[in-house]
């Protein structure tokens, strides 16, 4: 745990770059520091492992104050990654990725392990990148390596500062959703600046806006789009918070079980009885003996042929349907780009198991943090 | 078309310059020889004819066995054109006193070498690099390269040590001077060595200071930058008044000054230590010179003595002949550790041998203990036998005239190149990388040795080089103060108007030169980390 109390930077020339920050990251927690250039999130986050000294106030880590230790030995335990990743470009990555345990004198046999492990859990190949030098690496492999040097000893806390940054888009939502999965195993506890509120929303278990040098708001990512405390805030989060927040929420939350569907070997009056009962002109139709979508029916065509057989559209189901682990900002997506009213939730197995309108979608937007629920459930 | 010009260039020269000039003695002046006026033989006609066929051989089309035969070529004309002329030199001087006047003094005639045979040396390399080129060219192997390139030099070495050659004045000279240029040419190489060692510790440590501090930052380049431009005799004479005060000082009184001295700067900088921040800004810069002026003083007297001193000790060590069995060892040890480190690099021993790990560098250690030794003997031999308070300055070498002025103006003049380039390497390391190897846990020593100096070496190294190079030029002048060295020589030529004796004393000059360049090229490749060499 990392408790910032009253902490207050401040400059000789009288400029406050943090201004009495009150903070509590939790265990295991991404804490996400965001706000706009010079707001002091990199400067709270370098006071953490005392790269700043604190003018007052106090940072305490686990409860104890961290100017009791001393800087170096403080360092060690705390793993910090940078956007500009500092490779030490004269040593190999292994060595990079060992630094940490050697300064703390491991035996090499366990350095070597250490590294091994880490390297593999970032997915680069110990044996045939690990005695390359950064500048053999890709802008991707270095972030990576960086990655794993942070985790170098293991340390419960880590601090990093843009540690995607400096990659294109795409490899950083690779990145991104590596680096959560590899939260999943590890565990730490985590403070992460960033400057880009998708990532703070994607990354963070909790975000804090910061406004210079203050606290602005210090919310789980859906509280903050859904209860913006200020207009600062709502700018900041910007005016697609709405679909950011669909972003948060998951299909399997967000969808109705009871859909208007039929099976492929109905006669037409079950089909019209299932509509009618539905108050729907079209229901999806699904396999009678496996239960697969297989497309959908509406009822002018049912109407003019007289056989569901004959009126039904056949569509693969994974170019209609959505599947359930996805978001409900991709279920918005399919439902906008098909003009359906619903559209069709599938599993694993192609099973239609429910659907997602337009209008439960508002509903859940509308409704401010009753997600927050969902948004413990993302994963860990 | 290099190879065309060479071929011009050494035609050039035998066709319309004397080869040589037959000269009755040392300081008459000669007959000059034109290399188709040597009578009665058809060789010397061939090396001419040989020297123009590397014009018809450029317009070879087959790259690879044009670049054979300029080879080949260019190494004959190198040879002949030391060879032919010595011959022909001998034969004159059989029958020297013909060639003369009646009354001029025969001694010691002797073949001065002349215009030509720069001529055609010169040519011959340009043809014999050119042939290099085209074979690089074809991917015929370095080694291969490296072996044709040298056939030339090591048949005119070879030529040298069988005493073909000697006919020529500047080896009459070597033979008569040999046993004075060996001490010379040692005396030359610790001046530039000393000075070196010397500037590299206040030069890494001004280089560092000026990174660190941006108040010291310009100081300390402007400083260094003044003193490179004062002319080197100036720099000798100035230092020629206060360093003969000094050498006149007993050793105790100027020990208990400097300790007296030393306490004062040392107390001043820890009572600014502690006020620094509660002191006026105005006075804080100025009581910041002030300590740095006192304790200025002490370390400069202390830098004076030790660089003096040092170089005293360095020249008995390699010098008595006692040592040399204590030298032999460190210099193997030395070469050991070396070797071990480049095949151990290019073997990836580090991770197959967990011993190497360990022990790879114990012969550094060998050595460093051996060097050690040897100081200590040295220093011993200088000073074992005089009574501690008769010992005045002069003892440890401190005196207005001789090395100590030398190898002080020497060690002066080696800080341009190398503040400049350790301010310059330290400067330009990305400071992100600082930050994360601090952000780690590295303290301030380890960030320095592990990552600050590993990055800044080649530059550093490269004002190292810069540094020798100039060194071994400046360190002949210093002749003129007494000091020895190759200057020695060439003073003795430049008054004498002898060319032999310039030659003498220049030659050897050049090759230290050249040779410490490469070392220190093959030292900072095997000490440099692949991960940031130049490609």
């Amino acid at each position: 745990m990392i408790e910032f109390k009253d902490v207050i930077k401040e400059y000789p020339n009288g400029f406050r770059a943090v201004d009495n920050l009150n903070l509590t990251v939790r265990d295991g927690e991404i804490c996400v520091l965001i706000g706009p250039s010079g707001c002091g999130k990199t400067t709270a986050l370098r006071m953490v492992n005392r790269l700043i000294d604190v003018t007052r106030g106090e940072i305490l880590i686990n409860g104890q104050p961290n100017d009791e230790f001393e800087p170096e030995v403080l360092r060690r335990q705390i793993g910090y990654a940078i956007q500009q990743i500092g490779l030490l470009p004269h040593m190999t990555i292994r060595d990079n990725v060992a630094i940490v345990p050697r300064l703390l004198d491991w035996d090499e046999e366990r350095v070597r392990q250490r590294v091994d492990l880490l390297l593999d859990m970032v997915g680069i190949d110990p044996g045939i990148q690990g005695d390359k030098y950064p500048r053999q690496l890709s802008g991707g492999q270095q972030q990576r390596v960086g990655v794993a040097r942070a985790l170098g000893a293991d340390p419960p806390i880590m601090l990093m500062d843009e540690p995607f940054g400096a990659v294109d888009p795409i490899t950083r939502a690779i990145l991104q959703e590596e680096f959560l999965q590899i939260q999943q195993e590890v565990g730490k506890t985590i403070i992460f600046v960033t400057h880009d509120i998708d990532e703070a929303i994607y990354m963070g278990d909790r975000i804090a806006l910061l406004r210079a040098g203050r606290l602005v708001q210090y919310d789980t990512p859906d509280d903050l789009l859904a209860l913006p405390r200020d207009d600062f805030v709502r700018e900041f989060v910007g005016t697609d918070r709405s679909l950011k927040r669909l972003h948060l929420i998951s299909v399997r939350d967000s969808m109705m079980n009871n859909v208007p569907c039929c099976d492929d070997d109905a006669t037409l009056q079950e089909v019209t009885a299932c509509l009618d009962r539905h108050h729907s002109d079209s229901a999806f139709v699904v396999d009678a003996g496996n239960g697969k979508l297989l497309g959908w029916v509406e009822r002018p065509a049912l109407v003019e042929y007289g056989s569901l057989s004959e009126a039904m559209h056949h569509a693969p189901a994974a170019s209609i349907a959505v599947p359930e682990d996805a978001t409900a900002r991709e279920a918005l997506s399919v439902l906008l780009s098909h003009s359906f009213d619903l559209t069709p939730v599938i599993d694993a197995e192609g099973v239609l198991t429910g659907g997602v309108s337009i209008q439960r979608l508002q509903d859940l937007v509308e409704e401010p943090g009753i997600h927050a629920a969902m948004q413990r459930e993302r994963g860990r | 078309m290099i190879a065309f010009l060479g071929g011009c260039f050494a035609s050039f020269g035998f066709f319309f310059l004397p080869v040589i000039e037959v000269k009755p003695n040392r300081l008459a002046s000669g007959l000059p020889v034109g290399l188709l006026e040597i009578p009665g033989d058809m060789r010397y006609l061939l090396l001419f004819l040989l020297a123009l066929t590397p014009v018809l051989l450029a317009f070879m089309g087959d790259r690879n066995r044009r670049g054979w035969a300029l080879a080949a070529v260019g190494n004959l004309i190198v040879i002949l054109t030391l060879y032919l002329p010595a011959l022909a030199g001998s034969a004159y001087l059989v029958g020297a006193e013909a060639l003369f006047e009646a009354g001029t003094r025969i001694s010691n005639p002797r073949i001065l070498s002349s215009a030509a045979i720069a001529f055609g040396l010169a040519g011959g390399g340009v043809v014999l690099f050119a042939g290099l080129l085209d074979l690089e060219g074809c991917g015929v192997p370095r080694l291969v390269r490296g072996l044709a390139g040298a056939v030339g030099a090591l048949v005119v070495v070879a030529m040298l040590a069988g005493g073909t050659l000697d006919v020529y004045s500047i080896m009459v000279e070597y033979h008569s001077r040999g046993e004075a240029l060996a001490l010379r040419f040692l005396e030359h190489i610790v001046f530039v060595l000393v000075a070196l060692a010397a500037g590299l510790i206040v030069g890494i440590a001004l280089g560092l200071w000026a990174s660190r501090d941006a108040k010291a930052e310009d100081a300390i380049l402007y400083t260094v930058g003044i003193i490179q431009t004062i002319p080197s005799l100036a720099l000798f004479g100035i230092l020629l008044v206060p360093l003969a005060r000094l050498g006149d000082l007993h050793f105790l009184s100027l020990a208990r000054d400097w300790l007296l001295l030393a306490a004062i700067a040392l107390a001043a900088a820890l009572a600014l230590r502690r006020l620094h921040t509660r002191l006026p800004e105005r006075a804080r810069q100025f009581s910041l010179v002030a300590v740095f002026i006192l304790a200025l003083i002490p370390l400069s007297l202390l830098a004076v003595l030790i660089i003096a001193f040092g170089f005293e000790v360095a020249l008995t060590v390699l010098t008595t002949s006692e040592l040399a069995l204590l030298r032999s060892v460190t210099g193997l040890a030395l070469i050991l550790f070396l070797i071990l480190i480049s095949t151990g690099k290019r073997l990836d021993l580090e991770r197959k041998l967990p011993q190497y790990r360990r022990w790879r560098f114990l012969p550094l250690f060998a050595a460093a203990l051996g060097a050690l030794l040897l100081l200590a003997q040295g220093a011993g031999r200088l000073l074992g036998n005089s009574e501690l308070a008769e010992l005045t300055i002069r003892d440890f070498g401190v005196s207005g005239i001789g090395t100590a002025p030398a190898i002080i103006a020497l060690t002066l003049y080696s800080l341009l190149p190398l503040v400049r380039n350790t301010y310059a390497g330290l400067k330009n390391i990305d400071p992100a990388i600082i930050d994360s190897g601090k952000g780690m846990g590295f303290t301030a020593a380890q960030s320095f040795f592990r990552i600050e100096l590993p990055l800044a070496f080649p530059v550093i190294m490269a004002g190292v080089r810069n540094a020798a190079i100039s060194l071994v030029g400046i360190a002949a002048v210093a002749s003129i103060i007494g000091a020895g060295a190759l200057g020695d020589f060439i003073l003795l030529g430049v008054n004498s108007t002898s060319i032999d004796q310039i030659l003498l004393g220049t030659v050897p000059a050049v090759l230290l030169a050249v040779i410490m360049d490469a070392g220190l090229k093959v030292l900072e490749s095997l000490l440099t980390s692949p991960g940031i060499r130049q490609a």
